[in-house]
């Protein structure tokens, strides 16, 4: 139960994939994605509008849905043969995933629900430094999360704030990976910059590799690549 | 670790819930506390029946049903359909097989309660519950013609105490307006309680019930042909019959030979019945009744089970934001129907704990009036293994009922990609 998904091999890309094609259950429709290579420590800017697939994309390379054809790489390692609980875990050991909104669970604390990934994952426990709890509110520190709302019902935060957190919860524990689906389009601009600013700037403390994905291409220069994903006919 | 995991979540997650929870919660309770009540006072109340009488071989009274008899002489419930004449009694009491006779004078009242003329044997010989003997709590046992003594429930009832005098009625009725009033009769004793229709009578001697009926025996006091007490006791007062005689035989092989020989008695028609055959049928027909009602409050329990699980399916359309967070961060679906169980067992297990404290605490309320009211002792005792194992079925069929909406969790997260299923 507790044993953990092996560790990139060193200079193997984060993320790799190959003719990857989705179909949707019941349906004739399916999607095909441009290939996708990602070396470590780079962040990913996929620009689409809706029905690009952008989700699916994220929701493919997250190991929450399995593609029709084509292959997923990440850290090295193929998704294809992992098992649906192989996949659960190796999201849980190197993945962190920002929503669009509604990113936290509401019968948890701020601060619960930062470190709930070291309860899923034994190995994200473990790397994070010195415990979880101090590197839980190390992050709230860093993204300016008042301390008085760390032990607090996740309701009383503001939407910006509960974004910050989602950020930190995807950080904690450094994943290698971390999966944004349009996190800044509830914010204002000004809270936007300032959250990819801090996003990046905490996600290269950790090495860890941003997959960002927005309808707004204006944000596209925060990122080392860039991707646009076409609307299929 | 997981398991903890899954109990903390879930435990939160129901407290964040409580308002609405709450309410589900009351009714389930409500509900297994009936059950749980009517399973509970089913086994005491056969208990307080089987209780009533022990250690008497034979109830003998006239011709008429087993369940009649039983009633009229031990339950103070119904009339006789007619008396034993003195002759018979004595008969009985002269036949070598019969240990002994306790004969019982029935048809008058004291505010309701049963006046039962009877004599010394009766303290000597009746037995309840597992063979106990009746004891005087104060006082003792009527000696004189115009003694009486009281169940324990008649003295709490309308506090007397040792030389009360005591006016009572004829014929039976809480309120009677033909009164004995000429021949009062003092209180030599009280009983100790004994929960079964004894606390409910009212005890003379056979001299005393034949001294207050001089002058009445056209059912009226006859203006002139009353008599004062002085002047009863100078008269014969050998009853010319009896109601009813509770008989004790020497060797128990002799009861059938005995019952049989009674029943066949030619000079006057005449029934025997054995107490605990008469009990166990008394027990039949309310077992009918009783078995019934414990059907309906299973339905109640199923009821409410079905209205936790309308509830929770209600809630598990809020929570898919909540589920994608958990399966996002690498919660496996087993994990989040695992939540959806435990969340439905705890509740379960809460209404079973508030029932059993409530049940504990309305007996411990009831019990005295019950005591009072109907003579029936219900006591505070440990769960027999049928009635765990009923409250166990509740958090068992909740789990089962849980597995509805954790199925359907389980279903969603697994269908579902990185989305709320909302957007994208």
């Amino acid at each position: 139960m507790t044993s953990e998904t092996s560790m990139p091999p060193d200079g193997s890309a984060a993320v790799r994939t190959r003719d990857l094609i989705y179909r949707w259950p019941k349906s004739h429709t399916s999607l095909h994605f441009p290939d996708l290579e990602l070396n470590a420590g780079s962040h990913l800017f996929i620009k689409g509008a809706s029905g690009s697939g952008k989700s699916t994309l994220l929701s493919l390379l997250g190991g929450m849905l399995r593609p029709a054809s084509g292959s997923i790489s990440l850290l090295g390692r193929d998704l294809g043969p992992l098992s649906n609980g192989q996949r659960d875990r190796f999201r849980a050991d190197h993945m962190g995933v920002i929503f669009q909104q509604f990113n936290l669970v509401p019968y948890l604390s701020t601060l619960a629900n930062v470190t709930l990934p070291c309860r899923l994952s034994p190995q994200r426990q473990q790397r994070t430094h010195p415990s979880a709890r101090a590197e839980a509110t190390a992050l709230l520190r860093d993204l300016a999360i008042p301390e008085s709302h760390w032990q607090q019902p996740v309701g009383r935060l503001s939407v910006g704030q509960q974004q910050r957190v989602a950020a930190a919860r995807a950080l904690i524990g450094q994943p290698e990976l971390i999966l944004a689906d349009e996190p800044t389009s509830a914010l204002d601009a000004d809270n936007r910059d300032r959250f990819i600013d801090v996003l990046l700037t905490l996600a290269h403390r950790s090495a860890s590799s941003v997959i960002f994905v927005s309808h707004d291409r204006s944000l596209a220069r925060h990122f080392d690549q860039e991707l646009v994903l076409e609307v299929c006919p | 670790m997981r398991l903890r995991l899954a109990l903390s979540l879930a435990w939160a997650s129901l407290w964040h819930r409580r308002r609405v929870l709450a309410l589900v919660t009351l009714t389930l309770t409500l509900s297994v506390t009936l059950l749980l009540g009517v399973q509970y006072l089913r086994t005491e109340v056969r208990q307080s029946f089987s209780n009533t009488i022990s250690g008497t071989d034979l109830i003998v009274g006239a011709r008429s049903g087993q369940l009649n008899l039983l009633l009229y002489t031990v339950f103070h419930i119904g009339d006789a359909t007619n008396n034993i004449r003195w002759s018979t009694y004595q008969g009985l009491t002269d036949d070598a097989r019969i240990d002994w006779v306790v004969p019982l004078s029935l048809g008058d009242s004291y505010r309701g309660h049963r006046v039962v003329g009877t004599d010394r044997g009766f303290v000597e010989h009746f037995r309840f519950g597992r063979e106990e003997a009746l004891s005087l709590s104060q006082g003792e046992w009527f000696g004189d013609v115009f003694d009486v003594v009281l169940g324990a429930d008649v003295a709490r009832q309308h506090q007397h105490a040792l030389e009360d005098e005591l006016i009572l009625s004829h014929g039976g009725g809480r309120t009677s307006f033909s009164n004995h009033k000429d021949t009062p009769f003092t209180v030599t004793g009280i009983l100790a309680p004994t929960g079964t229709p004894v606390d409910q009578a009212v005890y003379i001697s056979l001299e005393g019930m034949e001294a207050m009926h001089i002058g009445w025996q056209s059912g009226v006091a006859i203006p002139g042909r009353t008599v004062t007490r002085e002047e009863a006791r100078k008269r014969d007062l050998t009853p010319s019959s009896i109601t009813a005689a509770l008989v004790g035989i020497e060797r128990k092989v002799m009861t059938f030979q005995v019952q049989r020989q009674i029943n066949e008695f030619r000079d006057e028609p005449l029934s025997a019945v054995l107490p605990g055959v008469a009990l166990s049928e008394l027990w039949r027909i309310m077992g009918q009744f009783e078995r019934a009602l414990l059907g309906i409050t299973g339905f109640v329990v199923v009821t409410s089970l079905i209205g936790l699980i309308a509830v929770l399916l209600t809630l598990q359309a809020q929570r898919g934001r909540e589920i994608a967070i958990l399966r996002a961060t690498g919660a496996s679906p087993s994990l989040v129907a695992a939540l959806h169980v435990i969340e439905c067992v705890t509740l379960a297990a809460i209404a079973c704990l508030l029932a059993l404290a409530l049940s504990a605490g309305g007996l411990a309320l009831i019990s005295p009036w019950l005591l009072e009211n109907h003579g029936i002792q219900i006591g505070l005792r440990p769960l027999a293994p049928t009635e765990w194992l009923i409250l166990a079925t509740v958090p068992a069929t909740a789990a089962l009922v849980g597995l509805i909406p954790a199925l359907q969790a389980w279903r969603q997260s697994r269908h579902h990609g990185l989305s709320h299923g909302s957007d994208g």
